[in-house]
């Protein structure tokens, strides 16, 4: 039997540690481009081996001893998290010239690892491995965010994200002691299910509160969300499109995986009432959505006003965990919560495509025009034809525009709540879907019927990007035309209700 | 023939690809306008077939004619299908919406000079979800179809639209977004309420909705109407967004995107909601009554002639509103038989006066009624074309306005005999029309500033104009064309509404 999870990890080893030599083969000119050509080749072959598994191993299966569980939610999230670190690769190659020329070998090592951290948190099936790969994946990112070493912004959304990111790293492990310390183990399955049955006990609603925090981090949901806007505005732009479309994705399947999993009781205190983990997710999925859009309407930089959609993006994702949690105490539920977590997951890897689309544009933007503040966008559309086309189809994607793929999985996610106790919470979220269009509409305006402020003429676009952008519009179109076998596919990854 | 309605979606959608490609690959902006006019009139020949069929033979009470039915999405407990059909109500608007396709094409000619081949292939992309949201039984395809029209709408007044295009454009996507998102909430609601778990309306009709879930719904939807028809106080994008668009994204915007509330009120508010509809239809009426009086008021102060038209929308999309609760309240079929014969009229009179204001505005320079003045000297083309659109919006005899406002008002009286003071309606729009008309076309320009526009308007535009009037004329001989298919949809919301009697 092949194992093709050792595969894909051994070839991201590969390509993490054999990145950096090839500091000394490829010249003084650019010594970071066959690291590059490394990297995405490691990166090639973990994807592959990875569909693989996907496509060979239909029912769950442990690997590694149990330490490692290969299942649908584990395969999507692979998948996704490695073809966005593929993409923000590719995009490099043109998007970071400013760095230290030098450093780039280590830049694709850094993103390699960070893809082995963010494939073992998907397949994660023990709290150790799975504090142990979120390590893997965020201490390069702090590495990454401050890469362009020379400018203060990236410093400092470099020391903020790394401060802000230990803490929460702190937490997690935290609450994985108190985990062990309450159910002697540390499989996710065995915790998740005897945490369940040991709620009398305050501190298992501790436990759950300190991993909902500390994933919470990651997910960038308010009020947790300080680091995001400065460490996407300040890291290099293909590192905020892995920010906003690959390791905020880790916290997601952590949190399917830990919290979403504990089925027999989900209260956290052990009288029940009003404190119970879908309360708790809703208030959360709520604050996030809002506080998200308000902010993003006051931006005056994109990669911010970008932070501040992806952190409302993560709301509206949020309200498919609640349903789901619910349904795992309330069997009259349990359709609901299939469509909901369904539509959760597919608003992920919407999501991801959407936002790195949105990011990479705008990172293209930034390096042609120098800054990124919305007026250099005004009239894009006739200097930056491909690059505004990109980024206005993103951008009615991310606000729900019909017959684009954010439509589709914002719907799921809508009518699997409007009837049961959250339906306010499909209000909620419509009604920042409304808002939303307040900042993505004034965007589009500003490309395309705005004239250009000062210099009027065409800017050149590199190929590699049209191509990267053209990839990403047709999946924008294609999931939203075609969306049945990408709902089938993560309603196929929707772990069973009850079964932790 | 077997996809009438596939075809009717997809012939325009094709258009407007093959508008763009032929145009820029070759031959230039030039041959733009006849692409998209020959796709454009496929369409209006599939939709004249569609119609006389609707005619010929009428789908009884709670039938489709034409349906199709592809599944989209078809996942374990989780389905939409594009479920399209035919009726008494959607046909007419079918048809009228293949007209204006055709004529506003043939208005861009002289109207539009630059970027043609962007703007003819949006006008049609407007046109193929136009086309889909009429022809759609499915909640779901319907809203998609009604947001998808308005991302091209968007486009054609930010950038062919006048000097506060910018503006009007945020304005016109953030009201009519949020308006439909609000709508969508009362459509999703009903998913999981009722045991059917389906979007094809008329399998939820059938099942009924539950009593409990028909009162929130029903706001949630009227919300979305309300911003889109538009009604009081509802409106403060409509005239922004009429005035800065460019004449021939007027025809559709004020002659069709209206029609979709209007289209939705009837086919999903009366239908799935009856209960809440009947017990609070005496609110609506109020909201329609106000709406009424307040665009006719509104637009006799106005000094903008496309923002007169505007506030006249306003007022005659009140009237549909009044119609269609009426009939709720009395059961008697005027109502909704007059409110769809008035959405077909609306539609073209309306589209004529925008399409004249387009031409005043270019012969002219202006379109405000102060500056302009003598148009019937120096414009007598012109002017005559005006004041024919004008007493076809007024509902005068000959046109067939006038049969469906007094169809309105009969119905209207027959539900509430104080509704009668609804007959002041035609006859405040009679006189602000008139007077707008002396200012323009006898009267010199106040202090006599403009002495006149280059020339009159060319035959062949007229022509264009001309052809709005007929079908206005015919149509007052040959209504029962509309409502004899029109009396089985008017029956279902009877029934429905008066006992709960699904067909």
């Amino acid at each position: 039997m092949t194992d093709y999870i050792l595969v894909a990890v051994a070839a991201l080893v590969a390509g993490a540690l054999g990145a950096p030599f090839l500091q000394f083969v490829g010249g003084k000119k650019d010594p970071g481009r066959y690291a590059g050509y490394v990297a995405v080749a490691a990166l090639l072959a973990a994807i592959a081996a990875t569909a693989l598994n996907s496509a060979t191993k239909t029912s769950t299966s442990p690997a590694f001893g149990a330490l490692l569980s290969s299942n649908a939610l584990g395969n999507l999230f692979a998948l996704l998290t490695l073809s966005v670190t593929l993409f923000v690769a590719v995009a490099s190659f043109t998007l970071v010239r400013q760095g230290s020329a030098a450093n780039s070998p280590l830049y694709y090592s850094l993103l390699s690892f960070a893809a082995l951290g963010m494939l073992l948190i998907s397949y994660a099936a023990d709290l150790l491995v799975l504090f142990v790969a979120w390590e893997l994946m965020s201490i390069p990112t702090y590495a990454l965010a401050g890469f362009l070493k020379k400018e203060e912004a990236s410093n400092e959304a470099a020391v903020k994200y790394a401060v802000l990111g230990a803490l929460s790293s702190a937490i997690i492990l935290y609450a994985i002691s108190l985990t062990y310390g309450l159910t002697g183990t540390t499989s996710i399955t065995g915790a998740a299910s005897s945490l369940g049955s040991q709620l009398s006990d305050p501190v298992a609603g501790l436990a759950i509160l300190l991993f909902i925090v500390g994933f919470g981090f990651k997910m960038s949901l308010v009020p947790f969300h300080m680091w995001a806007p400065d460490a996407y505005e300040g890291a290099p732009t293909p590192i905020a499109a892995l920010f906003a479309a690959g390791t905020k994705k880790a916290g997601f399947v952590a949190t399917i995986r830990v919290v979403l999993a504990i089925s027999t009781v989900y209260s956290l205190t052990p009288q029940g009432g009003l404190f119970t983990i879908p309360n708790v997710l809703a208030v959360l999925a709520l604050a996030t959505m809002t506080v998200g859009n308000l902010a993003a309407l006051t931006q005056k930089s994109m990669t911010r006003l970008l932070a501040y959609s992806s952190i409302a993006q993560a709301g509206y994702i949020l309200i498919g965990f609640v349903i789901y949690s619910y349904g795992q105490g309330n069997p009259a539920f349990a359709q609901q919560a299939q469509v909901g977590m369904t539509g959760a997951l597919f608003h992920i890897i919407n999501h991801s495509v959407m936002k790195g689309a949105a990011f990479l544009g705008a990172g293209l933007v930034i390096l042609k025009l120098g800054n990124g503040n919305l007026d250099s966008f005004d009239g894009l559309a006739r200097r930056m034809p491909v690059t505004a086309f990109t980024l206005a189809v993103s951008f009615l994607a991310l606000a729900g525009v019909p017959p684009l793929s954010g439509f589709w999985s914002k719907l799921l996610l809508f009518t699997s709540v409007l009837n049961g106790p959250y339906a306010w919470l499909a209000v909620a979220g419509v009604l920042n879907s409304a808002l939303s269009m307040g900042y993505y509409g004034w965007a589009v305006k500003r490309m395309y019927f705005d004239e250009p402020g000062g210099d009027s003429s065409p800017v050149g676009e590199p190929a590699s990007m049209v191509v990267v952008f053209g990839v990403l519009v047709a999946l924008i179109v294609a999931f939203g035309l075609l969306p049945g076998p990408v709902i089938s596919f993560a309603q196929n990854a929707v772990p069973p209700l009850g079964v932790p | 023939m077997a996809d009438v309605l596939s075809l009717l979606i997809l012939v325009p959608l094709a258009g407007s690809g093959a508008t763009y490609t032929l145009s820029s690959l070759g031959g230039g902006r030039r041959w733009s306008s006849y692409i998209a006019a020959a796709f454009a009139l496929a369409t209006l020949f599939l939709a004249g077939y569609a119609f006389w069929s609707v005619y010929s033979a009428t789908p009884a009470v709670g039938q489709y004619a034409f349906t199709e039915d592809h599944p989209w999405i078809a996942v374990p407990g989780f389905g939409v299908d594009i479920l399209l059909g035919l009726d008494g109500l959607s046909a007419p608007l079918v048809f009228v919406a293949s007209i204006l396709g055709v004529l506003s094409i043939l208005s861009a000619r002289s109207l539009i000079d630059k970027r043609e081949p962007a703007f003819y292939a949006l006008l049609l992309l407007a046109e193929a979800s136009i086309m889909g949201a009429f022809a759609s039984l499915n909640l779901v395809v319907f809203y998609l179809f009604w947001e998808l029209t308005l991302v091209p709408v968007f486009f054609l007044i930010g950038v062919w639209g006048g000097d506060r295009r910018r503006y009007a454009a945020l304005k016109f996507i953030i009201f009519t977004f949020a308006g439909s998102a609000v709508m969508l909430l009362g459509f999703l609601a009903l998913y999981f309420g009722v045991s059917a778990n389906t979007f094809d309306i008329p399998s939820l009709v059938a099942m009924g909705v539950p009593a409990g879930l028909q009162y929130l719904p029903l706001l949630a939807v009227f919300v979305g109407f309300a911003v889109e028809l538009p009604v009081f106080p509802f409106h403060s994008w409509q005239p922004d967004a009429y005035e800065q668009a460019p004449a021939p994204v007027n025809v559709l915007l004020s002659g069709l995107l209206p029609k979709f509330a209007g289209y939705a009120l009837i086919r999903i508010g009366l239908s799935l909601f009856p209960q809440a509809a009947s017990q609070y239809a005496w609110a609506f009426i109020v909201v329609a009554v106000v709406s009424m009086f307040f665009g006719a008021v509104v637009a006799l102060l106005q000094s903008d002639l496309k923002r007169m038209f505007a506030y006249t929308s306003i007022s005659h999309m009140g009237f549909v509103l009044f119609g269609c609760f009426a009939t709720v309240v009395s059961g008697n079929p005027l109502g909704i038989e007059g409110a769809i014969l008035l959405m077909f009229t609306h539609a073209l009179a309306t589209g004529a006066l925008f399409t004249v204001s387009g031409f005043v505005e270019k012969q002219s320079g202006t379109r405000k009624i102060p500056l302009l003045g003598s148009m019937g000297q120096w414009a007598p083309l012109t002017a005559g074309l005006l004041a024919v659109a004008s007493s076809a919006a007024m509902g005068i005899p000959p046109f067939a306005s006038f049969l469906a406002e007094l169809m309105v008002i009969s119905g209207g009286i027959s539900a509430y005999a104080v509704a009668a003071v609804t007959v002041l309606v035609p006859v405040i729009t009679g006189g602000y029309f008139l007077w707008m008309l002396k200012r323009v076309v006898i009267d010199p320009p106040a202090g006599g500033a403009s002495t006149g526009g280059s020339g009159d308007i060319s035959r062949g535009d007229a022509a264009v104009i001309i052809a709005y009037f007929v079908p206005l004329i015919l149509l007052t001989a040959f209504s029962f064309l509309i409502l004899s298919p029109a009396a089985p949809v008017a029956q279902l919301a009877i029934n429905l509404a008066h006992g709960g009697i699904a067909p």
